[in-house]
């Protein structure tokens, strides 16, 4: 079927958002459930298992961070139903809390407690009862062709050398003026990552306000870092940015705030939370580390993202579609089966505008059901929710 | 046309080479499609990486994108492979307070 221009397939939710992908997500609650999630999504197919080590034994604000996560990513629309797993209780982060915040959204949800089923087997079966009620409803649901200015497109880089800030960088950030020119929304986060560049990301925020709050992120992130003690270098830029001629953080920002393009910020988030509903640029807060970033990315419900690597990240989420991007041929001839956008030819006269379009016509693809090589080599390596205080 | 780096802007004093740079190689500095310069490199500069194109004396202000990336942590001179043996960050040193 031939598409029409700027428009991809996808599936059209209660609650208006619009899936790219239409899976049943088995959400676990808490580390001691996990094994339940992995055997059902193995077990059962279009079935995608969200596992992590929290969810418990965390101080308040600690908990309240990965209980917006969970339900986030239950609310995100390329889940068509989600089942929530849960060990016995865990206070302020129990399943039914989570699902009783997915349910807003109108999708199939159901909670199965491993102390109420009474055992890991009881609480299989209940798994696999429900997964065949809810997959027999959402592979029912059929692809509508849909306008790009649904697409809420997540934007992240990570191995990143000087390659990402000269080629794929841009190319993503073309991409996200593309899709913002469209009415969508794009989402941008690492603030780690704008340390050195804040002239350039304030001057591109709508208003004082905006540019204020992004100011002040930044410097928290900075802030951070010097109250730990250390030299950054290492850690940001990390072992292989160094490796791949990334001499400091600020060279890494320069180069990284480009995935933003030109589009202007209207927006400031904190990590973890939803985005508004007005078309442009939003920033989430959070630091460099790709799996917690695009985490929060996917979180804020966005469907489909461009992973801009100069080195080739083998970086995949399990729910959020992440399209992989590189610059630098030789790490794209090494790492073939981790990328799906070669944009080396920037280097030999391809313009930014047509790198750009090419990385918009696989994000419509993509979107519209071509698989990513991650999603067929069932990859799910970048759940990660962020952590900011300690296990008690 | 033999090995380039790419200059981002008129104000930088590095440029980031697209080529494998051996030493002792002339270096052809690129704003786009046009040669803007040549920098003898004085060693081999990997892939990536970024060459000098003048000298800077410690402390300098090492230039990209038109504005500091770091500082110069040690004497450097034109075509030097310029890195973190030679340049350092000023964001986010804990180490330093």
């Amino acid at each position: 079927m031939k598409r029409k221009k700027d428009h991809f397939l996808g599936y059209v939710r209660k609650d208006g958002q619009v899936g790219v992908r239409n899976y049943l997500l088995m959400l676990s609650g808490t580390l001691y459930a996990n094994t339940i999630c992995e055997r059902i999504a193995q077990m059962m197919p279009d079935t995608i298992p969200i596992i992590h080590p929290l969810g418990r034994c965390q101080v308040m604000p600690d908990l309240k961070m990965t209980f917006k996560c969970l339900v986030g990513h239950g609310k995100n629309p390329n889940a068509g139903a989600v089942i929530v797993v849960d060990h016995y209780k865990e206070e302020g982060c129990t399943a039914d809390e989570i699902a009783h915040e997915i349910a807003k959204t109108k999708k199939p949800v159901a909670v199965v407690n491993i102390q109420r089923s009474n055992g890991t087997i009881n609480a299989t079966r209940d798994c696999m009862n429900y997964g065949l009620d809810f997959l027999r409803q959402i592979s029912d649901m059929r692809r509508e062709e849909i306008h790009a200015k649904n697409l809420l497109f997540g934007v992240n880089c990570g191995t990143s050398d000087t390659t990402s800030g000269l080629s794929s960088n841009l190319a993503t950030g073309e991409c996200v003026d593309i899709i913002v020119g469209k009415g969508g929304r794009a989402l941008q986060a690492e603030t780690t990552e704008m340390m050195g560049g804040e002239e350039f990301v304030v001057k591109k925020c709508v208003n004082e306000k905006v540019a204020k709050k992004l100011l002040k992120l930044i410097r928290q992130r900075e802030q951070d870092a010097i109250d730990a003690g250390c030299d950054l270098r290492g850690s940001q830029p990390t072992g292989d940015n160094i490796l791949g001629g990334l001499s400091s953080i600020e060279e890494k920002s320069l180069g990284a705030i480009k995935k933003g393009g030109k589009s202007k910020i209207v927006g400031v988030v904190g990590h973890n939370d939803p985005i508004g509903k007005k078309s442009g640029l939003y920033i989430m807060d959070s630091p460099g580390h790709g799996g917690e970033s695009i985490t929060g990315i996917a979180s804020a419900g966005s469907q489909i993202m461009a992973f801009s690597t100069g080195g080739c990240h083998t970086i995949n989420h399990p729910l959020m579609i992440t399209i992989r991007l590189s610059g630098n041929k030789k790490s794209i001839q090494r790492m073939e089966s981790t990328t799906e956008v070669d944009v080396s030819d920037m280097f030999e006269g391809t313009t930014v505008k047509e790198a750009g379009r090419r990385l918009y016509q696989e994000v419509l693809d993509t979107a519209s059901g071509k698989m990513t090589k991650a999603e067929i080599l069932k990859e799910y390596n970048a759940f990660a929710i962020n952590r900011i205080g300690p296990s008690v | 046309m033999g090995v380039r780096a790419i200059l981002i802007d008129p104000k930088d004093n590095v440029a980031t080479v697209i080529d494998d740079v051996k030493s002792r190689d002339q270096v052809a500095v690129m704003v786009g499609k046009k040669k803007v310069a040549t920098v003898r490199a004085l060693k081999a500069i990997p892939f990536a990486h970024k060459i000098a194109l003048c000298n800077m004396t410690k402390g300098d202000t090492v230039l990209k994108y038109g504005v500091s990336i770091g500082s110069a942590s040690k004497a450097i001179k034109k075509g030097d492979h310029v890195h973190i043996q030679n340049m350092e960050s000023n964001r986010g040193r804990g180490d330093l307070v």
